[in-house]
């Protein structure tokens, strides 16, 4: 479906000296250093997969995500969707994908947003009963029913957001691609917006392509990630891959009938561990063990625990994604690592 | 087949957008209606600093008033009509590259240029539509004008023709825009040249005559097609040169907008 | 005195930096308005040419086109955007933030915009004040100028800055009341820009009307610097003129500071 052959885009930044002298310099023999933004990049998307695209801010996401519909035109390198080449033959193109910035609408800010149904409609060529259909089931799964007389510019983010998908929607894409669809949105539209995307795609097999910060849209939606730095990627697999490769880490929290029993345990003792391999917390009330499930059994590590005193209460917990990256993009990972 | 649907999809979007513009008119009626009378006096002291001239002399450079009226009630039509319809392409040099926000039209299956121009329908250029009109009225029963078909004719396309001289200046100064970011102010520069195609160009000396005829062709938006209407000529250079200048605009203009497209470089991250 | 310097010293500076970095396109904007100079100036050369006299209501050609660049000049050094700046600010509710700064509300804008006007002056004003004195020079073929009339049209025209800025600022407050500017900025521009001898001389018009236009806050706008300049008044006349210059400024300052009082206590009782 999607083809991304070492791709890279590479900008030319005019460097600008100060004062009066330097900006006359720079006007006549402008000074420029070249950017390279995304740096050699392949990967492919089977049909009906949902890719999440994940990297710190200015790792090259968005450039990416340009190339891929069609706004930047590559400095070298191929991508391929659906046969079709975005820059190459753009308008055709187009009309196959759907696209959605999160920081920016795409909807006409003074229209009424049936109006912009109705451009939008016009522009791809919808036929009047297909349309209907249409934004019957965009209605059932987005809930514009309630702004939809409503000018753009006076709806809130949530809603905005809601009808920029369906915007995107409209012409049946076969691709999806959302840049932050979620940013800037409280818990319950975030949660509304990534069901409505998770429907869209069982039931069309849309192949749909997300950027985010907000790791728990890559939980709850991405069968598989790419994570890219400083135009690199360094990362490409499945959640359960991350996580198997970069952390093994589980934490045991419990809440000790007498805090002061707390005393008693020596996990690394008792495990043959080194120290750091093994972190315990106490903030006077929980306590809390991060450890490696790969080197020590978590049931070894709970039974020694029960065995040991009293608790009011216990649960463990999975390794947290949000963790692991945050370790990536610390660290820097080098690719295949 | 083909091409008239595409025709027919164009007129339906700009029928929404024009619908739209209508009624955020009405939002604003007072300020539209104040900015509707300052144009007008603009227009107005304009006339009145034409008629202090004539006042003192019976003719500038051999042309009587009524001709300049006719000239200058010219100029405005194509200039209007511009104004109407491609007034989006100002917004592109001003802001549109900077903040990064031609992004949306790249995502339409519709030409860029196109996606960018429906959108704006600006109804403050009916008040150069009413004043030209107007001025054209007056003037006419005092020119003897010969108002054969074949003239009719040639006038519908002058006027359409030198639009496009407008436009097409506009297309390729914003286009700069698409490598400098922001360009806005080079199409002021060029576009206030038009202002020189209001009176004959017999009264500027021969570079600025040259500049305006060859360079920046706006003496084809007004003075020489006017001047044929009134005084005859040649209908080759005078009309087929509009034709011409706008043709030649609008290629390079298109040229340059594809070539800046492919450069466009968005904006942030 | 040394203290509001002191205070007000940084807007300057911001004023100066917006406007150097603007500074480019400052220069195409200006180009493109000198085209309508050159304009006038080939149509006054056509009617001097085509008329038999010398002198047209008592302007010779290298007057009038000594006119036309002095008054454009004049037109952007003291050209004032505080009608807008003001306008904006009621319009989005931020002027309700002013009252709660130890500073004085209209000093912020001036100060700022005597920076950007610093930055204006200095590119524009040298090249065309020379372009004028050399056009002289190429017709005339003598040097013929007066320091004297020099110093006054500064003088002239730093008043005519300080009254525009007042007057803008005490039209902007119509935002309270109007809500959109665009309009009436237009309408305004189109009035003050023909007023104040921005399309022909005031002398051209009709005594009676001239004799009033002279009177009225416009004339001292562009008006009585560019006549200075170009010599036309005697002695007592720049005097009167000054002295009606410095009325209309203190008139518009306290215009100014009446206006924002009875502003400041609505928006306290009403809440912006």
């Amino acid at each position: 479906m999607i083809h991304v052959e070492n791709l890279t885009k590479e900008f030319k930044k005019t460097i600008k000296e100060p004062g009066l002298k330097g900006s006359i310099k720079s006007f006549i023999k402008p000074k420029t250093e070249i950017i390279k933004a995304v740096d050699n990049i392949s990967f492919d998307v089977p049909k009906g997969e949902i890719l999440g695209f994940i990297g710190p801010n200015g790792a090259g996401k968005s450039t990416v995500i340009k190339m891929l519909t069609g706004i930047l035109t590559p400095t070298s390198g191929t991508c391929e969707i659906n046969g079709k080449i975005p820059y190459k033959n753009r308008k055709s193109y187009v009309r196959e994908i759907g696209v959605v910035f999160g920081q920016r609408t795409q909807l006409w800010w003074d229209l009424a947003l049936r109006e912009t149904y109705a451009v939008i409609k016009e522009i791809y060529e919808v036929d009047d009963q297909s349309f209907k259909k249409r934004m019957d089931f965009l209605n059932e799964v987005l809930g514009l029913e309630d702004f939809i007389t409503s000018p753009v510019r006076t709806l809130s983010l949530g809603q905005r957001m809601r009808a920029d998908i369906a915007a995107s929607l409209l012409h049946s894409p076969k691709v999806l691609f959302l840049d932050e669809p979620t940013i800037g949105l409280d818990v319950v539209v975030k949660d509304n917006i990534r069901q409505a995307i998770k429907s869209i795609n069982e039931t069309e097999q849309t192949t749909v392509i997300l950027t985010t910060h907000d790791l728990q849209d890559v939980e709850n939606l991405c069968d598989r990630i790419v994570m890219i730095d400083k135009g690199n990627k360094v990362f490409d697999g499945e959640i359960v891959e991350l996580k198997r490769r970069y952390g093994q880490s589980r934490e045991l929290k419990f809440v000790p009938r007498n805090i002061a029993d707390v005393e008693k345990l020596n996990y690394e003792k008792e495990f043959g561990l080194k120290g750091g391999e093994i972190k315990v917390e106490n903030d006077g009330h929980t306590v809390s063990v991060r450890f490696d499930s790969d080197k020590t059994a978590v049931e070894k590590v709970l039974g020694y625990t029960l065995s040991n005193l009293h608790v009011k209460d216990i649960s463990v917990t999975d390794a947290d994604i949000e963790e692991i990256i945050k370790g990536i993009y610390k660290s820097g990972v080098s690719p295949n690592a | 087949m083909k091409i008239l649907r595409k025709i027919h999809r164009m007129f339906k979007l700009h029928r929404i957008f024009i619908k739209q513009d209508l009624k955020k008119l009405m939002e604003y009626k007072v300020d539209f209606l104040t900015g509707a009378i300052g144009m007008l006096l603009n227009q107005a002291v304009n006339l009145f600093f034409l008629s202090v001239i004539f006042s003192q002399i019976p003719s500038l450079n051999g042309w009587k008033f009524e001709e300049i009226l006719f000239i200058y009630g010219f100029s405005l039509l194509p200039k209007a009509i511009d104004h109407l319809f491609f007034d989006n392409l100002w917004a592109i040099g001003y802001f549109i590259i900077r903040k990064g926000d031609f992004d949306r039209y790249l995502t339409r299956p519709v030409s860029s240029l196109f996606a960018v121009t429906v959108e704006k329908f600006q109804v403050d250029a009916f008040g150069e539509l009413v004043v030209g009109i107007a001025l054209l009225c007056v003037s006419i029963p005092k020119l003897t004008l010969s108002f054969s078909v074949i003239n009719i004719l040639l006038f519908i396309a002058a006027v359409f023709f030198a639009t496009f001289i407008y436009t097409g200046v506009k297309l390729i100064t914003s286009s700069i825009a698409f490598w400098t970011k922001r360009s806005g102010s080079i199409t002021y520069m060029f576009y206030m040249v038009n202002d020189f195609a209001k009176y004959p160009t017999t009264i500027y000396n021969r570079f600025i005559r040259g500049i305006i005829t060859y360079i920046i062709p706006f003496a084809f938006t007004a003075f020489y097609p006017a001047s044929y209407f009134i005084r005859g000529g040649s209908a080759l250079f005078c009309i087929g040169g509009t034709v011409l200048m706008a043709t030649v605009l609008m290629a390079v203009g298109i040229l340059v907008w594809n070539l800046g497209v492919r450069a466009y470089e968005s904006a942030g991250s | 005195m040394r203290r509001i310097l002191k205070i007000y010293k940084p807007f300057t500076h911001a004023g100066l930096l917006l406007a150097a970095q603007y500074r480019i396109n400052f220069i195409f904007f200006v180009f493109g308005d000198i085209l309508r100079c050159f304009i006038t100036y080939f149509l006054w050369h056509a009617v001097f040419t085509s008329g038999s006299q010398q002198t047209f209501m008592g302007f010779s050609e290298i007057d009038m086109t000594v006119y036309i660049f002095i008054t454009f000049l004049t037109g952007i050094v003291a050209y004032s955007d505080g009608a807008f700046a003001v306008g904006e600010e009621i319009r989005d509710g931020s002027i309700a933030m002013r009252m709660i700064k130890p500073i004085r509300f209209e000093f912020a804008f001036l100060f700022q915009e005597l920076g950007e006007r610093t930055m204006t002056a200095m590119i524009v004003f040298v090249p065309l004040m020379a372009g004028v004195e050399l056009y002289k020079f190429a017709m005339t073929g003598a040097l013929c100028f007066n320091i004297w009339c020099f110093l006054l049209y500064l003088l002239s025209l730093t008043l005519s800055y300080l009254i525009n800025f007042y007057f803008n600022v005490c039209y902007g407050y119509s935002a309270f009341v109007l809500k959109y500017l665009w309009g009436s900025n237009l309408l305004k521009d189109c009035i003050v820009g023909f007023l104040s001898g921005g399309v022909i001389p005031l002398a051209f018009l009709p005594a009676g009307v001239g004799f009033v236009l002279n009177l009225l806050p416009f004339a001292s706008l562009t008006y009585t610097p560019v006549m200075i300049y170009l010599g036309m008044y005697d002695a007592p006349r720049i005097l009167m003129s000054l002295g009606l210059q410095v009325f209309w400024l203190t008139f518009f300052i306290f215009l100014q500071r009446i206006i924002w009082n009875a502003c400041a206590r609505r928006m306290s009782v009403q809440g912006g």
